[in-house]
């Protein structure tokens, strides 16, 4: 409840200090400061921006000691996770990380993140779409407005896409056309669903089928002809375009060689970046890769040493592989969970829920490689350096690629919002 | 030519298997060939128990009052002349009336969730009695689907579902929802229960509407007064509300008038919203200072210590490994409980008006109105109640007046419908007062509201395209056409495959209460292990019985009201827009690309395409080509071809390999079309 109002609040506020703001800078009286960016150009980039997303998220909440902010220093917090050195004197990684501590010069670690809410579904919901969960409103996720606002690349693929698409509760288009809601792919190995016709049928049979579905129906849509009709007979064209194209086969894992796939993994967060990387090379705007297990209140040592190894393995090979076509370049990679972990272990040798401190992983275009920004305490438990909140890190990824974090955005109920929520972005990690 | 040939066995071969038509019109038999295990298409086999004719009424629906038909009738012709009015005044023309195809068509959409079939649209048009559509109308009414499809609209504005995050188990709600409908319970009296139920969910399931949001009582009253008053005092929440008249400090006043809910026996008990928790010093409590409430527990004064008990048992055997650790939620939603307890409300910390202090004790106040005087003396929660739903507060009646009709009109005389205020004036505001009159005069009978609006000549006109972009205000000269909700999507591909769309039906309330509507006060620890197990196993055997009866490659084929709510989010339901269930009305009807894939190639297609499905089985019977097509239209379309269109469907079967295969190519292009998606 109070984070409700919290956040709704600071929403609120933004928007009331910038309209504040904005008489203030008119008097010719300075700006305050905490919000000046509200009226402040974002510094202008000569780097690149992202023109693609891959935005993994970690459903259960992630320990940031056991992976990105280990307090080796602290063995009674540490707990039986070792870790790992990276390639900077200095920087440690949990154990399971090795692959990313070679890679740690292209990554952006943000050590002092923090949120509202421990409670799974709310954060999950807050994290995705910048906004509190209300009854009144379904606010897009990021994958929504980045595709909204940035377009389709490949004509007859999807602008985005869910990978490992199991649960309910992805926020999907929100009030954003519904045409932005995440195509979801259930299993990487099986890829998007429906789009195979039965052996029966061949591709001459369908496209009759089709042509007679057309003259059927043609009086219909004379009759009715308007945007409800119009929208259908567009998403009609897309679907066949996509059966019928070449692109499809960014789905299928199976046209990856046995070692491409090996280097990967065969865990779903493994196939699933796999699947990642052959959406992005087809030019798919927006892939979220979920891969859930990590709400570890029982023997998270034991859950690290799957879940780790199989995270590093996959993002490890991802990064690798896009850094050498090219594609890293143009390619932002997110690492997100809802919340952290605490630095006590519990009772059962786990870990229990912690939104005060934790950590995220940022990667590729726009971002600056090697950067570690923000710092928790000595046990992890607070921040003691630079927090930054849930609308400040994805007013970040906003801004990696290239959009204006402090654009409004209206909503059909009038309400005004900002794509990332109208945060700070941390333009230390950024380019 | 040798491989051309060897394709098109193989094509005639599966058609045989795919889609077969009766022998005169084609011996069928004769290519079914030696099967060829490598390329073979294996068509779903449908469960036998929908592929039979059901036995006996899905449920009991309270009969509709016959002899008021006159009545109705001419109540509908006052709606209309206050239309015509409308129209006259605006220079509107008024639609044409619907033929009878394309009534009985919308009528089964909108009255009972699902396309009629062939059978049940024949009996309608063939009937040359002049009331038959009043006869049609109170038929539906009284229908089992009439109860399973507004239960659908009601779903997504109350958020239905199956758990929730405090481990509640919703079943006996949702049944209850269900019930209330069959039963008819006049709206007023619906809502008054809802907003002012005590006890747990398995005894008193209406508790369900407000334990949807425990804990969060500026969201309830939000909520609450968003879906039944139409207003949005949301933002009146943290700030006076920008575009509207509301202020926080009203806000806060209605919320203090909702507050006083304890949602579990350990908030009952031990007062406070937070974590208490039934540790071994909870043994101590001297349960005589625990405030009364009108629990549902025979033995208010055993029960925390009952409660410590079976805890500590439960936490034995779970160590023990006698029992799963889910005996846990079994033992959580066993103690959530409603129970009203006035107590005192505050204003935020941040307050920042001029009309009171950061955390100043709120006087509860409603809206507008006064509470009536016989709840003067009831709780906050019944005074609350009790004036929301009171005759003499008009704009109670006046938001399920608009509501209904737009469901019926596809387009509320207030657009958003739950957006009244000053600045939002009503379409036709003279029809809207009518409406509410009329809904007051029906003492809130909404099904006798309903039967009223599908009862005018408007509503019989045919549909109109509602624009909301478009410069000239809509006219309400007929109803809007609409794309079927997810619900009547689904449940009218069922039709076309399933003899009996009730081969599943969820337990009702009385069910559940039985099985696992134990006293937590008086049970001892065997007990309590023994319910959970039944209540595992009860579950257990449901789903059991479900996919027997009903599964099919991951599908259940029963209507939509029967399946897990909301369903998974790759379903077909979810596809074409079902709601999340996670904030107010989130259904949509728009269209997306899994929605086409899903209709080209998902296994309700399969299934619609296979023997045993109505339409397969239906078509299989006819004897010549033109009746072959005719019922593949009427069953889909409800309505014979055309020229062009019976034309194009020859052309199509002549061409095929054989008629069976051109059949099936018909039955999936006519799915295919805009007009069976659409409800005009």
């Amino acid at each position: 409840m109070s984070h409700d109002r919290y956040a709704k609040c600071v929403e609120d506020r933004h928007s009331r200090r910038a309209i504040l703001s904005g008489i203030a800078s008119t008097l010719g009286v300075s700006l305050m400061s905490p919000w000046s960016h509200v009226l402040e150009a974002a510094p202008a980039s000569k780097a690149t921006k992202a023109k693609k997303v891959i935005y993994f998220y970690m459903g259960g909440a992630m320990s940031h000691i056991d992976t990105f902010d280990p307090k080796p220093d602290r063995p009674d917090i540490q707990g039986d996770v070792g870790v790992v050195k990276t390639k900077t004197p200095g920087i440690v990684f949990g154990e399971h990380m090795t692959n990313l501590a070679e890679l740690q010069d292209k990554l952006a670690i943000v050590r002092s993140m923090t949120t509202e809410t421990a409670d799974h579904s709310k954060a999950r919901y807050w994290l995705q779409t910048s906004y509190p969960v209300l009854n009144s409103i379904r606010h897009p996720s990021m994958g929504a407005w980045i595709s909204n606002e940035m377009g389709k690349i490949n004509k007859s693929l999807p602008p985005y896409v869910l990978v490992n698409s199991g649960g309910n509760g992805h926020p999907g288009a929100g009030f954003l056309d519904p045409s932005l809601t995440p195509v979801p792919v259930a299993d990487p190995e099986k890829g998007i669903e429906n789009t195979e016709l039965p052996s029966y049928l061949t591709e001459a049979v369908f496209k009759r089928r089709l042509t007679l579905a057309d003259r059927i129906d043609s009086n219909f849509r004379k009759r009715y002809a308007g945007y409800q009709l119009e929208s259908y007979n567009q998403m009609y064209k897309d679907a066949v375009t996509l059966m019928g194209g070449a692109d499809l086969e960014a789905f299928d894992l199976t046209k990856e060689p046995e070692d491409v796939q090996e280097r990967y993994g065969s865990s779903q967060v493994g196939l699933g970046a796999l699947l990642a990387r052959r959406l992005v090379e087809h030019d798919v705007r927006f892939v979220q890769v979920d891969y859930g297990g990590w709400d570890m209140h029982n023997d998270v040592a034991t859950n690290m040493s799957t879940k780790g190894p199989a995270l590093d393995k996959a993002l490890g090979a991802l990064i690798r592989d896009l850094e050498s076509s090219g594609l890293l370049d143009e390619t932002l990679i997110v690492l997100a969970s809802e919340f952290g972990r605490s630095p006590g272990i519990n009772q059962n040798a786990g870990r229990d829920h912690h939104p005060a401190a934790f950590s995220y992983l940022l990667a590729g275009a726009g971002i600056q490689g090697g950067a570690v920004y923000g710092k928790s305490d000595e046990q992890g438990h607070g921040i003691d350096e630079d927090p930054v909140g849930i609308t400040d890190f994805n007013s970040t990824i906003t801004v990696a690629c290239g959009l204006d974090p402090n654009k409004e955005h209206f909503a059909p109920n009038g309400r005004p919002f900002k794509i990332g929520g109208g945060g700070d972005p941390i333009y230390d990690v950024l380019t | 030519m040798a491989s051309c040939a060897q394709e098109k066995f193989l094509r005639l071969r599966v058609l045989s298997i795919a889609f077969c038509v009766g022998a005169l019109l084609l011996n069928a038999s004769m290519w079914a060939a030696k099967p060829d295990s490598d390329t073979e298409w294996k068509p779903p086999k449908l469960p036998e128990a929908v592929t039979m004719k059901p036995d006996g009424a899905a449920l009991n629906v309270v009969p509709i009052d016959r002899g008021a038909r006159s009545d109705i009738e001419q109540a509908a012709a006052q709606i209309d002349s206050i239309l015509e009015a409308y129209w006259n005044e605006n220079s509107t023309k008024a639609g044409n009336r619907t033929s009878d195809h394309e009534f009985v068509r919308r009528a089964y959409l909108e009255l009972a969730g699902r396309i009629p079939t062939i059978n049940e649209a024949s009996i309608f048009c063939d009937s040359n009695d002049r009331k038959k559509r009043g006869e049609l109308i109170d038929t539906l009414l009284e229908s089992p689907g009439y109860v399973s499809h507004f239960y659908n609209y009601w779903a997504d504005i109350l958020r239905l579902k199956e758990r929730h995050e405090r481990n509640i188990f919703f079943e006996p709600y949702m049944a209850w929802v269900k019930e209330s409908l069959a039963e008819n319970i006049p709206y007023d009296k619906w809502v008054y229960s809802l907003l002012t139920a005590n006890g747990r969910i398995v005894e008193n399931p209406a508790t369900g509407f407000q334990l949807r949001d425990a804990g969060m009582p500026l969201a309830y009253v939000d909520n609450t007064v968003r879906v039944f008053l139409g207003t949005q005092i949301g933002c009146a929440q943290c700030h006076d509300h920008p575009f509207d008249r509301w202020t926080q400090q009203e806000f806060y006043k209605l919320a203090a008038l909702t507050n006083g809910s304890r949602f579990s026996a350990k908030q009952v008990f031990f007062g406070g919203m937070g974590e208490a928790s039934f540790g071994p010093s909870d043994a101590s409590v001297n349960v005589e200072d625990a405030p009364s409430s009108n629990s549902p527990f025979k033995n208010e004064e055993d029960l925390i210590p009952n409660l410590v008990r079976l805890r500590y048992g439960m936490n034995t055997a779970i160590d023990e490994g006698k029992v799963g650790g889910g005996i846990r939620n079994f033992f959580d939603s066993s103690t959530m409980m409603l129970s009203s307890m006035d107590d005192e409300f505050r204003l935020p910390h941040d307050y920042q008006y001029d009309d009171g202090e950061p955390l100043d004790v709120v006087e509860p106040a409603v809206l507008w109105g006064k509470i009536p005087e016989f709840a003067e003396d009831e709780d906050n929660r019944a005074r609350f109640a009790a004036w929301l739903t009171s005759h003499d507060n008009r704009q109670f009646a006046r938001n399920i007046a608009n509501r209904m009709w737009k469901k019926v009109m596809g387009v509320g005389l207030v657009e958003p419908i739950d957006d009244f205020q000053e600045g939002n004036i009503p379409a036709i505001p003279e029809l809207l007062e009518h409406l509410t009159d009329e809904m007051l005069r029906l003492n809130f009978d909404l099904r006798e509201f309903v039967r009223l609006l599908v009862s005018t000549e408007t509503y019989q006109k045919v549909a109109v395209i509602y624009d909301p972009t478009a410069a000239e205000p809509h006219r309400y000269n007929g109803p809007a056409l609409k794309r079927m909700t997810a619900e009547q999507l689904w449940d009218s591909l069922l039709t076309l495959i399933a003899t009996n769309e009730w081969a599943y039906q969820r337990p009702t309330a009385q069910e559940m209460q039985t099985v696992y509507g134990i006293d937590m006060s008086t049970v001892d620890y065997e007990e309590f292990e023994q319910s959970f197990k039944n209540y595992n196993d009860y579950r257990r055997d449901l789903n059991r019985t479900r996919n027997k009866n009903c599964g099919l490659n991951g599908l259940t084929l029963v209507r939509a009201s029967e399946l897990p709510q909301p369903s998974g989010s790759s379903h077909l339901l979810r596809q074409f827009g079902q709601g999340d269930r996670e904030a107010i009305e989130t259904a949509k009807q728009s269209a997306t690309v899994p929605q086409i894939l899903t209709l080209f190639n998902g296994w309700m297609t399969h299934a619609m395409l296979s023997k045993g499905s109505v339409i397969y089985d239906s078509v299989s019977q006819q004897k010549t080509l033109q009746s072959a097509v005719d019922t593949i239209f009427l069953a889909i379309l409800t309505h014979e071809p055309d020229a062009d269109m019976r034309k194009a469907a020859e052309a199509e079967i002549k061409q095929s390999p054989n008629p069976a295969i051109g059949c099936g190519n018909l039955i999936w292009a006519l799915l295919n079309t805009r007009e069976f998606l659409f409800i005009d």
